[in-house]
């Protein structure tokens, strides 16, 4: 999956400490916004004369709006509550490296090519905005969550539910690989198929209109989906040939086993990493009756789920609880813990569901519905947004609905940065500064040289004056470093656009052997550098190179034994006045698509700043 | 269950009945296919000396691994290391050699470098003078070749094409590619796949090798004028229904040594050929049986000499045309190639991570002895 994985330590210092001050100042902005909205909200119910307690813009137009049912109220405070998790979760400080490389490749390499190429394209964009897509993440799960939890009834409530689908979607797809379910090895034991699919499916029926609350059949229909997909995931926990059925198979654990000692020995209390290990054991020396339990347990409670009868269906809820926190503790291992944990995995998911299910299908005794009031005609829509109008749905809204308001800022201050971050095509120049570290502003002469350009031409640096020259020391028959820096340089120069006209890129031949014209040309060619106007590879005689190598601090040591050449990789940035400006480090790093852009951004922006101050 | 729940039902656990099983591999045995040009691991021998290249290492990252240039001059019998500097060689070497016991390193392409650099030393590797390619060496010992005489050279690259320089090994010019060779009238009669090696005939003409599709024929093409012929050697009728593939060409002297494949699976066997006639008349030596061995290098030598090791520790070696194969004893652990000996014999270059042990055969006995060992500064980590 090439572009995915950024290649940066994901414990990099200068990325943590990007990322932690990216969600600090948004973090800033989020309660910024809630006091702003707070404020207008005392302020307009200060100015308004009392109006009737009636709810404002969450539902204020319903004459007679129904109390919550509980099993929405479960699904909703449960859900948000989820969602909130989650997005502290994605606020570790790994998490903007992290994702796509700990999380979202291991995910989806066993999955079909085809989901990979899905999958890999989300990851890219990760890699080349880490800052803005970790923001982001955690912002809109944060906002959806406490969205969920403060609207309880009317538009803005199921305008939350269909938020949860949208973005439970976009995790699905992107974030867990469609779950997994199209690679091998899948399994409802290890969370199939996929708690963001669930978070989709509450928030589905979260979004559904108030007329459904109470529809007898809801109950029956959350039940059998439930029943039927727990049906399945019981054949194909019984299928043949999958691993499951064994505790060891030649001297090594089983699928089941394998999947619980790697969870035992990720970073956890040691209780739990033993439980896990005890469990571990068992299924090893018990393989078979382990897999025949979680088979009939799973056709068992999606059979009585399938009857529909509350006395079946109340035990196996029960009993469905229980195997989901047994797999949960025992087999997912909370889902978090070790690693990069972004979620609680499937299985609380599933009781909330479960227990929704149920409470939908015993409906409870109907909590009194607010009365309706008489006489209050429902207003068009052209009527509520008149300024007056507004004034009072303001001034008569609930804290509640004030507060999922701002939750829909919160989406919004996560979104809109990592949206403006995909119009670019260049990735974040975090990546090249994590890399290439700080580098300091620089004010001296550049050291002049007479050298010969790639056409056979003389060129000297002070021929170059009036012109911000990006200066860098390469290798013609270099094999790994020296290729992706010129990529860079090329990079750089369609980055600054019109502004390359006043930009000279700049390299030296760093090679006291291969050191001819022959080999810029080739190294040119090789690299699509001959159709650059601003390009000069310039070399001269071993003599001539080493003076200007000593100059700008380059050694060019020759290693025996077929290595390469052992260069300084350093760019100069020289003003148009012939200063130096700044001194870069150039080693590529990983040499990623992601870090090859933020280099080509960090080299540009470097020109821009030089163009500036001359 | 109601009929459209049970037909979800059904089609769900259908659809994870797919997901979850549907990988299994559907596993076929593999068909025998012709065999192929071996290792970058070879010698050669010069006027002035002789040279080994080998791989060293030994990392599971061809990054980590560097092809190693050692040559032994000649009166001496001390080999050195003379890999050429300043380029990486974890892509490979290949030789050939010049006049005047002069030779010509080529370095294949690795990582990001796709071309060609090139050294030459008339010193023994004491010193280099870099030269050029600018395109691929083909991953194959015969992709370099060098008319003493005129000091032409020949590249094969790695899309089949070959590339013919001027004298003195500059100004190199397309000589023919890969299908122009194919829908040539030789190469109709041949219908060769891959072109495996290059060299030049005594008298200067260029000759490629290749494997031919049809069976029975042996693809030895030589350029003459504008016009390719294909020269044979023509093979006994035993093998007119077998696959040929020439795995190694080369040119000593006034003798062109072909190294051809025969056959696939049990049926492969091992053909030299030599001609001293620029391919007009061959002579054959009887075939060697691989008997489900593989071919890892084969080393010409002197004259009409030439080595070849085997998988499982086995080599055979001719001494001169027309043979025959002489089985030579097991050889050490991790032998990389032979070499010419400077008693007549063949040395073991056996090649453990950084180390490089020459074996010389003891006179009257089935056994090897360890005549010297170089230690080589492998530079890992200094290719990325």
């Amino acid at each position: 999956m090439s572009g995915m994985n950024s290649g940066i330590n994901v414990n990099d210092p200068t990325v943590v400490a990007a990322f932690k001050a990216a969600l600090l100042h948004q973090g800033i902005i989020a309660l910024l916004i809630f006091a702003l909205l707070g404020f207008a909200w005392i302020t307009v119910r200060a100015w308004l004369p009392a109006a009737p307690a009636t709810e404002g813009v969450a539902g204020s137009t319903s004459a007679a709006a129904a109390a919550e049912p509980a099993w929405r109220r479960l699904l909703r405070i449960g859900f948000g509550l989820i969602w909130i998790l989650d997005g502290i979760l994605q606020a570790q400080p790994k998490m903007a490296i992290g994702l796509p490389s700990q999380v979202i490749q291991p995910t989806a390499a066993s999955s079909p090519h085809w989901v990979q190429h899905v999958v890999n394209w989300a990851g890219t964009n990760w890699s080349y905005h880490p800052m803005q897509a970790g923001a982001s993440a955690v912002w809109i799960q944060v906002g959806i969550g406490v969205w969920m939890l403060a609207a309880s009834r009317g538009p803005l409530s199921r305008l939350a539910g269909l938020a949860s689908v949208g973005w439970g979607l976009v995790v699905w797809v992107f974030g867990e690989s469609f779950g997994g379910i199209f690679a091998p090895g899948l399994t409802w034991l290890f969370g199939a198929p996929g708690a963001a699919l669930i978070y989709l499916v509450a928030g589905g029926l979260i979004a559904l209109p108030e007329r459904a609350w109470r529809s007898p059949r809801l109950g029956r229909v959350i039940l059998d989906g439930l029943g039927v997909f727990l049906i399945g995931m019981a054949v194909l926990q019984a299928w043949p040939g999958r691993g499951f059925w064994q505790g060891t198979s030649h001297h090594q654990p089983g699928t089941l086993a394998g999947m619980t000692t790697s969870m035992a020995q990720t970073s956890q209390p040691g209780f739990l990493a033993s439980w896990v290990t005890a469990f571990t054991a068992f299924d090893e020396a018990h393989g078979f009756a382990v897999n025949l339990f979680a088979v009939v347990a799973l056709a068992l409670i999606g059979a009585a789920f399938l009857t529909g009868h509350p006395r079946l269906v109340r035990p196996a809820v029960i009993a469905f609880t229980v195997l989901c926190l047994a797999d949960w503790v025992l087999i997912e291992d909370f889902g978090f813990f070790g690693g990069l944990g972004t979620d609680p995995n499937s299985m609380i998911p599933f009781v909330l569901l479960g227990l929704s299910g149920y409470l939908a299908l015993v409906p409870g005794p109907v909590i009194a519905a607010e009365p309706a009031s008489p006489g209050l005609a429902v207003p068009r829509w052209r009527e509520r947004v008149r300024p007056a109008a507004l004034r009072q749905s303001v001034g008569t809204a609930s804290i509640q609905t004030v507060a999922a308001v701002g939750a829909l800022g919160l989406i919004i201050l996560g979104a809109a940065p990592m949206a403006a971050a995909q119009a670019s095509s260049t990735a974040d120049p975090i990546l090249a500064e994590a890399i290439a570290g700080s580098t300091a502003p620089l004010n001296f002469a550049a050291k002049g040289f007479q050298l010969t350009d790639q056409h056979g031409r003389s060129v000297s640096l002070a021929s170059l004056r009036g012109k911000v020259v990006l200066l860098t020391f390469l290798d013609p028959v270099c094999t790994s470093d020296c290729p992706l820096i010129a990529q860079e340089f090329r990079d750089a120069g369609q980055i600054l656009g019109a502004s390359a006209r006043h930009v000279e890129l700049v390299a030296v031949v760093a090679n006291p052997v291969y050191h001819q014209v022959a080999y810029t040309q080739a190294f040119d060619r090789q690299e699509n550098l001959t159709q650059v106007p601003n390009w000069l590879y310039l070399t001269g005689s071993v003599p001539q190179l080493q003076h200007v190598w000593a100059d700008y601090g380059i050694s060019a040591e020759i290693l025996p034994a077929g290595g390469m050449i052992g260069h300084s990789e350093l760019a100069y940035v020289i003003d148009q006045g012939g200063r130096v400006r700044a001194e870069l480090n150039t080693d590529p790093g990983p040499g990623t698509t992601a870090t090859k852009s933020s280099f080509a951004v960090l080299l540009a922006n470097a020109a821009r700043s030089a163009l500036r101050s001359s | 269950m109601n009929r459209p729940i049970r037909l979800a039902s059904l089609l769900l656990a259908a659809t994870m009945l797919a997901a979850g099983c549907g990988s299994a591999v559907n596993q076929t045995a593999a068909p025998s296919r012709p065999a192929t040009p071996p290792s970058l691991a070879t010698s050669l021998a010069t006027a002035t000396g002789t040279w080994a290249v080998t791989v060293m290492g030994g990392s599971a990252a061809s990054h980590n691994n560097f092809w190693q240039l050692f040559v032994r001059p000649a009166g001496t019998s001390i080999w050195r290391l003379a890999t050429p500097p300043g380029v990486a060689s974890n892509g490979g070497l290949v030789l050939t050699g010049l006049a005047s016991g002069s030779v010509l390193a080529g370095f294949r392409p690795s990582q990001d470098l796709a071309y060609s650099p090139l050294a030459t030393t008339r010193d023994n590797g004491k010193a280099w003078s870099p030269g050029l390619l600018d395109a691929a060496l083909a991953d194959v010992p015969g992709a370099l070749a060098a008319d003493p005489a005129s000091g032409r050279l020949l590249a094969l690259l790695t899309d089949g094409t070959t590339d013919i320089s001027g004298k003195g090994g500059t100004g190199w010019i397309r000589l023919v590619t890969r299908r122009a060779l194919a829908t040539s009238p030789a190469g109709t009669r041949c219908q060769p796949g891959s072109v495996t090696a290059a060299a030049f005939s005594p008298s200067g003409q260029p000759l490629l090798g290749a494997g031919c599709g049809r069976p029975g024929t042996a693809g030895i093409f030589s350029r003459t004028g504008r016009t390719w012929q294909l020269t044979g050697p023509a093979l006994p009728a035993a093998y007119a229904h077998q696959a040929i593939t020439v795995l190694r060409l080369t040119t000593t002297g006034h003798t062109t040594t072909a190294l051809l494949g025969t056959g696939t699976g049990p049926a492969e066997r091992l053909l030299a050929g030599w001609s001293a006639d620029g391919g007009a008349h061959w002579t054959l030596s009887p075939p060697l049986p691989l008997n489900g061995a593989t071919l890892t290098s084969a080393s010409p030598g002197p004259g009409s000499s030439l080595a070849i090791t085997l998988s499982h520790r086995r080599a055979a070696a001719i001494t001169s045309a027309p043979g025959p194969w002489r089985q030579l004893p097991a050889l050490p652990p991790d032998t990389a190639t032979l070499a010419p000996a400077p008693s007549g014999g063949w040395d073991a270059l056996a090649v453990h991570s950084t180390q490089l042990t020459i074996w010389q055969a003891v006179p009257g006995t089935n056994a090897w002895a360890s005549a010297q060992v170089i230690k080589v500064p492998i530079p890992f980590g200094s290719s990325g």
